[in-house]
């Protein structure tokens, strides 16, 4: 494994308001996300995974604590910087695939490439490859609404590798599909993680998932109870 | 991927949202449309009145007719009218030359004397230029070589004279003295204004110049041109044309002279203004309303554009253009409406109350003013997009976490 980070957390801490009180989402979090990692995040609800999750892809900015992107604290960057190292260097799986119902498949699939300013043929190319393989190439024309979970689930991985990021954090990536579904979901990420050599974060209590990771880190009340190297 | 496609999706996609903002839009530009339209009329209608007046499109006279009143009848009169007529005739742009006579006189029927304003006009050129031999509502208009006079109907009132009976006119000549002429009733015209009915009185112009005792004499040359009508130009090559002959003729366009068509039409636009003015502010509450439902319902989706890195101006730009293409649309909508709108109304028949002034009222007409069809696109598109662009803007600025998280 490369030991190379591609994104660092150092002393991250988040608080979010609740009514009058505020709850500590996370407290003193530091983390390496190493190249080819495929990191597991591990805890009961509320442990603070997709709060680590968010931070770590950019989503969310921390009270305190810095995350670093080559070296670079991320808090220095503008949004607008910010936004761009998200299209760039990070992808996304959410837990409820989150797909453009406007677009097809392949439009789905091209559309981070969209805000990269990409020429129409490279879009189409780069689509077309990602939905081969993810298995739906036969599904390029096709609207999500008339695709299964576990189909959507697929380009929404597709979509996060649209701009081969460097690492794609996934949000609970199998809640919602079965456990057949979410077997072939976790052979393909596995798949794309030791073939295209992409990073994969993933925020889960299914314990399906944990015994496929390549690191556990567990999380409780907000702190890294533990962090195999 | 085009942008303007995934945006019109956008629109069909949301189609009950869409359908509420266009039929605001729709309804908007109907009521731009359909009051631009009337208003166009409007000024159309009043121009077209005020030239045919008897003010033509031009009028020659002694530079001195336009800024100061005479002490005596004719004191600025323009001389050799028949050269100038001539000359003037001959202008392929000139349709109609009009030499008047303006005067003041007593006209008595048996016991009854009332003082009028006298017209002394050449009676087949006024059936040409104007609308006065056409508002003659009893008897007939002038005949040249004859003795006689058309009356206001205030006037033949305050007579009591009919058609057919003899009147004697009392004027005072340029060089003060009295003179009279009798003459016979004509026709009784249904002069628009009431005051001007009440003291109006038209005679053919040999018959005035008789009466005031000149000859060859006018108080000015009414001249009306063919349409479309090229007032400035035309009036400026015409005197031209006149200068070597006087040096005292200047020339006057119709916009300049009529005080009242100026005021009538500030007055309108103010109206109309001020109810265009209102009528964007409701539609811009209305759409700013459905927007803001249309971008609370699609958080998430702006949530997920952000974090694959969407920059803010890419999602406003997103549904401002979803909101130009649905401005676009329904103004398109409301363009036919108004148009089936107009040609009911127009086929109604439906008579207006008399304007300010007149004493008739007129039939509704709608005119197709493709300005206003333009302007009213233009303003709901605009209001639709202003509509959009600040829920989209807080909507995109919001944290990405809370996007995200939205139900």
């Amino acid at each position: 494994m490369n030991h190379t980070p591609i994104v660092s957390a150092r002393g991250l801490s988040r608080r979010y308001p609740l009514g009058k009180a505020t709850v500590a989402a996370l407290t003193e979090a530091d983390l390496d996300v190493l190249q080819t990692d495929f990191l597991v995040l591990q805890g009961p609800s509320g442990s603070g995974k997709t709060t680590l999750i968010n931070l770590l892809g950019l989503l969310d900015s921390p009270d305190t604590g810095s995350i670093l992107l080559d070296g670079v604290n991320a808090a220095s960057l503008s949004d607008d910087a910010r936004t761009d190292a998200r299209r760039d260097r990070f992808g996304f799986i959410f837990q409820n695939f989150n797909l453009i119902p406007v677009l097809t498949t392949a439009e789905n699939v091209a559309y981070p490439m969209v805000l990269k300013h990409a020429t129409a043929d490279a879009m189409h190319k780069r689509a077309q490859e990602l939905l081969a393989a993810v298995g739906l190439s036969d599904k390029a024309g096709v609207r999500p609404d008339l695709l299964s979970g576990g189909q959507r689930q697929r380009v929404a991985i597709a979509r996060a590798l649209a701009n081969a990021p460097g690492v794609i954090f996934a949000d609970e990536p199998t809640a919602n599909l079965d456990t057949h579904t979410a077997d072939t979901i976790l052979d393909l990420m596995q798949q794309l993680n030791r073939e295209r050599g992409v990073a994969f974060v993933i925020a889960t209590h299914d314990p399906r998932v944990i015994t496929r990771a390549g690191r556990v880190v567990t999380l409780r009340d907000g702190r890294i109870m533990e962090t195999p190297t | 991927m085009k942008h303007w496609v995934i945006a019109w999706r956008n629109v069909v996609r949301n189609r009950r949202r869409s359908l509420l903002s266009g039929g605001i839009v729709v309804f908007g530009f109907t009521s731009f449309a359909l009051a631009g339209g009337f208003m166009a009329q409007s000024f159309h209608g009043l121009r077209d009145s005020t030239i045919r007046s008897g003010l033509g499109h031009l009028q020659f006279a002694h530079p001195s007719t336009f800024d100061q009143s005479e002490d005596a009848t004719l004191e600025h009169g323009l001389t050799n009218t028949d050269v100038i007529g001539a000359i003037l005739a001959k202008d392929p742009a000139v349709a109609v030359v009009m030499p008047r006579i303006e005067f003041f006189g007593l006209v008595t029927a048996g016991a009854r004397s009332v003082p009028f304003m006298g017209l002394g006009v050449d009676p087949a050129a006024e059936a040409l230029g104007s609308d006065i031999p056409a508002s003659v509502g009893q008897g007939r208009w002038l005949t040249s070589g004859q003795r006689e006079v058309v009356l206001g109907r205030g006037l033949a009132q305050h007579l009591n004279a009919k058609v057919g009976d003899t009147l004697t006119l009392l004027a005072t000549t340029p060089e003060g003295v009295l003179n009279a002429i009798d003459a016979n009733v004509a026709g009784i015209a249904d002069v628009l204004v009431k005051e001007l009915s009440d003291r109006y009185l038209a005679t053919t112009l040999p018959l005035a110049q008789e009466l005031l005792n000149v000859s060859n004499v006018a108080s000015k040359i009414s001249v009306g041109l063919h349409e479309p009508a090229d007032e400035t130009n035309s009036g400026q090559r015409l005197l031209a044309r006149l200068l070597p002959l006087s040096s005292d003729i200047s020339v006057k366009r119709w916009d300049e002279l009529a005080v009242f068509y100026a005021q009538v039409k500030m007055l309108y636009i103010g109206i109309f203004g001020f109810m265009g003015a209102i009528l964007m502010v409701v539609v811009f509450l209305a759409a700013i309303n459905t927007t803001l439902m249309t971008v609370t319902e699609r958080t998430r989706e702006i949530g997920t554009l952000r974090a694959m890195g969407a920059r803010t101006d890419v999602v406003v730009k997103n549904f401002v253009s979803e909101a130009i293409l649905l401005g676009l649309a329904a103004s398109g909508a409301g363009a036919l409406l108004s148009i089936a709108i107009s040609l009911a109304l127009n086929a109604t028949g439906i008579v207006l109350p008399p304007p300010p002034g007149s004493t008739h009222g007129f039939p509704i007409h709608i005119q197709f003013f493709p300005a206003s069809y333009l302007a009213a696109t233009l303003a709901m598109t605009v209001t639709l997009a202003v509509a959009a662009y600040f829920p989209a803007r807080r909507a995109a600025r919001a944290p990405i976490v809370t996007s995200l998280a939205h139900v």
